[in-house]
């Protein structure tokens, strides 16, 4: 696409920033932070400038989501299962069994469907090389749909045109495509989205969601398990069936009878509930496993044996230090490369080669070579920038994508999705609590 | 082969009213190659409907939720069964060969499997087992009310004190470094007024039973309720209940004899 | 839907109640400020009075900045908002992201108009439509009897509470109570803000006519406050 095109295209949103920006306010899209030990919210702040993705883009990105998304679902319920994959000797056990999350108390259940990630949140970057790559997949509870969804409403209300001239495909069926979910692995009973309260970041994704699909919003004091089936308890003292949970709260915290003890958020024997079969838990309770840093480097290899088709979307180059030709590349090019100890959780233990000094380096050289399963190592990638408006001023600046994938009677892409960027322009962390932003998303459908 | 009896009763007050209680009991013994369960009886009180069923670690699960006012919630198994110690358990995880929550050695643990290594000649899992058990016998003594049901194994090995929970929590960890998989056993001994712990350790092919505690293999004397990686995924009752309660207090008694 | 949890049947009952607040809150204090214009600048002592707070304002303009944007001011306008909106938060899927669009609009417009220098009535007349958009919003979508009443409860409570307090004169009371009759009506039995007859008949008695009236203001007020109380 040319500049001039683009600039054409996205004119009328710019025009309109304002209005749009009143829009989001009125309508309370915020997240919530906690400064200082106390809890705010904030305003997610929106970039009128929009990413547009092309037809023919958006088509191999869905081709290669639909495709990465159904073998992982195919990986965790191998590994809680038969474990194929290990014995074939595809993935190595250690990078299943140290992961923290994998779950053994998941052994042997088996979700409605045989779905463990129903909605999967997946991270990519276009690279220079006009390439998509994916930097991370994110299975557990991946928020942000909310936000491009609601932005869309105002979007369209603020400058109309932009959307009449040109061919833009309506991301508002986000609702739809979760209820169809939702509503595929209902074991009976209501839909229910079970949130760990207003103090939560997610806290407006979680209640919107919960309006858009028409599902109970709720919090565990109001729920109990008896007779193995899962209730909420109403306010006449009666009692309603949940069929299946969009639970967004983490594993360890789901049930203190299961997992962690001292959990106050969790619902005591839920995990009796489900694996009797008489609730979904969406996502699945273990399928962390799969999203793991080590597995990343694992999942081309998944395409190919569950489905034996070669990966469609690449994965950014990844190196595995247990392997020893990975291992010799690693510590010659270290001050290249990213590295990531696989038995942390989050952003934590990501180390950029390039910032450390030579002796630095060279003690973590002899950690790896100790300690070579703890690491992935990773190549920078040199990925494109996206305009956005910083006081009045176009300058270019780091974004992702985290594009949705549904699985429920057959696995969809949101042709959509939540382009988020950095305000600062060093940064190649693109986090909202960091100050970042958000943009609409486009994706044209021709 | 030995034919026991057993009886095995909780009795958990609370010094005030608590409602809707959830609770997770494992304390209905395995059918298993080392354990035929000829009968076993579960009584609960108050009445509470409860269900069955059997979760990834092979354990018998009893769930229910008391919603009503109580003080306090007793239960009680009781049966005979034919332990033959001799078979050959094979029911294994992956998960055994790792180290756990309560197991994560800490640099002391570390060392004093370092400093024994070295020594420890045979190739053999069970009599490695042996050796370190030996070692560790040693220097643990065994002392009550110094530890609790939260002490992990670097806590205990740090106090060289503890009972049968920080015995084998610490040989799993010690285990676990020397790339032996095993896990905890929770259950009934001849001549033990209360639940006790033993660890079973992965040879290839089957388990066998080690009991840390008294640096012996296990015999027919060993009634088993529930495994898992540790003490957590082993808990004879787990609850959560709500209420203005500020002490509950759990009398455990349990008999394993010879029929 | 057909289910309303506790925590959230008691939200909407304060939603109704925090909402009506702002409201009759704002029409009261206009018809202060209208006496204070060049009756009697002093005139809001009345108006504390009537709460049972001292002034601690000592000018009219102090005291209307407080009631209107001093968010630490329990009985503020800005409070009553802040408060509804706390409520409103967790119920979006019950009363709809539109209707809590409004609270959150109020909250902004009242932000507005702090340092506006234009009078004080024609600042607060778009505060005065956007709640009347909240209450169309809650009239027209949401579709549970229920839930609606809940609200309603609320709101009625609240807006005769005020009117006991402030000494409104028989006749609006009165049918503010017959208003808040209609909705105790429809709340079911056995749900917890079904009323205690005993309080509702303290209430029916206390305003049965102009003497009672008169006679019986704090038994009526106390009465309302413990209307929802569980019979034991």
């Amino acid at each position: 696409m040319t500049e001039a095109l683009f600039n054409q295209m996205t004119a009328a949103p710019v025009a309109n920033a304002d209005e749009i920006n009143e829009l989001l306010r009125r309508y309370g899209v915020k997240f919530g932070i906690y400064k200082n030990g106390t809890f705010k919210e904030q305003l997610f702040p929106f970039d009128p400038i929009p990413r547009i993705i092309t037809a023919e883009h958006f088509r191999e990105i869905e081709k290669g989501l639909i495709q990465r998304v159904d073998a992982l679902n195919m990986f965790l319920y191998d590994i809680y299962h038969e474990k194929n994959i290990i014995k074939d000797g595809i993935v190595p056990e250690d990078f299943v069994y140290i992961s923290s999350g994998y779950l053994p108390q998941c052994e042997g259940i088996t979700p409605p469907n045989k779905i463990y990630s129903h909605i999967s949140g997946i991270d990519l970057v276009e690279g220079k090389d006009g390439e998509w790559y994916i930097l991370e997949d994110n299975l557990r509870i991946p928020s942000g749909a909310s936000y491009p969804l609601i932005a869309r409403e105002f979007t369209r209300v603020a400058s109309p045109k932009a959307f009449s001239q040109n061919n833009i495909v309506d991301n508002r069926n986000y609702a739809k495509l979760l209820k169809d979910t939702l509503d595929y692995s209902n074991c009976g009973g209501i839909n229910a989205i079970l949130t760990p309260g207003r103090y939560n970041a997610a806290y407006f994704e979680h209640s919107y969601l919960a309006e858009m699909t028409d599902s109970v919003l709720v919090q565990n004091d109001e729920l109990f398990v008896e007779d193995n089936i899962l209730y909420q308890k109403t306010y006449s003292g009666g009692k309603t069936k949940i069929g299946a949970l969009y639970r967004r709260i983490s594993d360890e915290y789901l049930d203190p009878l299961t997992f962690e003890p001292s959990s106050l958020i969790g619902i005591p024997n839920l995990m009796e509930a489900y694996r009797s079969g008489n609730v979904a838990v969406i996502n699945a309770p273990g399928n962390g496993v799969a999203d793991d840093k080590g597995i990343y480097y694992f999942v081309p290899k998944m395409i190919s044996y569950y489905l034996g088709e070669k990966a469609i979307l690449k994965n950014a180059p990844t190196y595995l230090p247990f392997y020893d030709e990975d291992k010799e590349y690693v510590l010659e090019n270290i001050g290249k490369l990213v590295i990531k100890d696989v038995a942390e959780a989050g952003g934590y233990g990501v180390v950029f080669g390039s910032e450390l000094s030579p002796e630095q380096l060279e003690a973590f050289r002899n950690t790896i070579i100790n300690e070579p399963r703890r690491f992935i190592a990773q190549k920078v990638i040199d990925f494109c920038d996206l305009p956005i408006i910083d006081n009045g001023e176009t300058v270019m600046r780091k974004a992702d994508l985290r594009a949705f994938v549904l699985s429920g009677e057959t696995t969809r892409v949101w042709a959509s999705g939540l382009t988020r960027f950095s305000r600062n322009p060093d940064s190649f962390v693109v986090n909202s609590s960091q100050g970042g932003g958000f943009k609409d998303t486009w994706v044209l459908s021709r | 082969m030995k034919k026991v009896n057993y009886t095995f009763s909780t009795k958990l007050t609370f010094d005030n009213y608590v409602y809707n209680h959830s609770f997770a009991l494992r304390c209905i013994p395995p059918e298993c190659e080392v354990q035929h369960i000829i009968s076993c009886q579960l009584d609960i009180s108050p009445f509470v409907p409860t269900m069955q069923t059997v979760d990834a670690f092979g354990n018998n699960v009893t769930s229910g939720y008391l919603k009503s006012e109580h003080r306090f919630l007793d239960f009680e198994i009781s049966g005979s069964a034919e332990i033959n110690s001799a078979a050959e358990r094979t029911d294994f995880m992956p998960c055994y060969a790792y180290q756990s929550k309560y197991t994560k050695p800490d640099d002391a643990l570390r060392s004093f499997y370092a400093e024994h290594k070295p020594f420890c000649l045979s190739e053999d899992v069970f009599e490695r087992t042996a050796y370190f058990s030996g070692k560790l016998s040693e220097v643990m003594k065994y002392e009550k009310n110094v530890t609790d049901t939260k002490t992990t194994a670097a806590e205990a090995f740090a106090l060289k004190k503890g009972v049968c929970q920080d015995f084998t929590h610490i040989m799993l960890s010690i285990l676990r470094m020397d790339c032996i998989p095993c896990r905890y056993i929770a259950g009934l001994a001849c001549c033990d007024g209360e639940t006790h712990s033993w660890l079973e350790l992965w040879n290839g092919k089957s388990w066998i039973g080690y009991d840390p505690t008294n640096n012996c293999p296990v015999s027919d004397d060993y009634l088993i309720l529930s495994q898992g990686r540790d003490f957590e995924d082993c808990a004879i009752d787990r609850g959560v209940m709500f209420g203005a309660y500020t002490k509950q207090l759990q009398l455990i008694s349990s008999y394993l004899t010879l029929a | 839907m057909g289910t309303i949890s506790i925590e959230h049947g008691d939200r909407l009952f304060w939603l109704g109640r925090y909402t009506e607040r702002v409201f009759t809150t704002l029409k009261v204090l206009e018809k202060y400020y209208d006496k204070m214009i060049d009756e009697n600048p002093q005139f809001y002592v009345e108006y504390l009075n009537s709460f049972g707070l001292s002034d601690i304002y000592g000018s009219s303009d102090k005291f209307l900045k407080s009631f209107l944007y001093e968010k630490e001011n329990p009985n503020s306008i800005a409070n009553s908002l802040e408060r509804a909106y706390d409520n409103g938060i967790v119920l979006r899927e019950e009363i709809s992201t539109d209707a809590l669009s409004f609270i959150q609009m109020a909250m902004d417009t009242l932000e507005k108009t702090k340092d506006s220098s234009r009078g004080l009535i024609l600042n607060l007349l778009p505060l005065e439509d956007i709640l009347f958009g909240f209450w169309g919003c809650i009239d027209d979508y949401i579709l549970d009897e229920e839930i609606k009443t809940i609200i309603y409860c609320g709101k009625c409570v609240e807006r005769l509470d005020l009117y006991l307090r402030l000494g409104y004169d028989f006749k609006a009371a009165e049918a503010e109570f017959a208003r808040l009759c209609k909705y105790l009506a429809r709340v079911p039995k056995n749900t917890p803000y079904r009323y205690n007859t005993k309080q509702l008949s303290v209430l029916v008695e206390t305003l049965g006519t102009p003497e009672d009236y008169r006679m019986g203001k704090s038994d009526a007020i106390s009465a309302l406050g413990r209307l929802f109380e569980k019979l034991k």
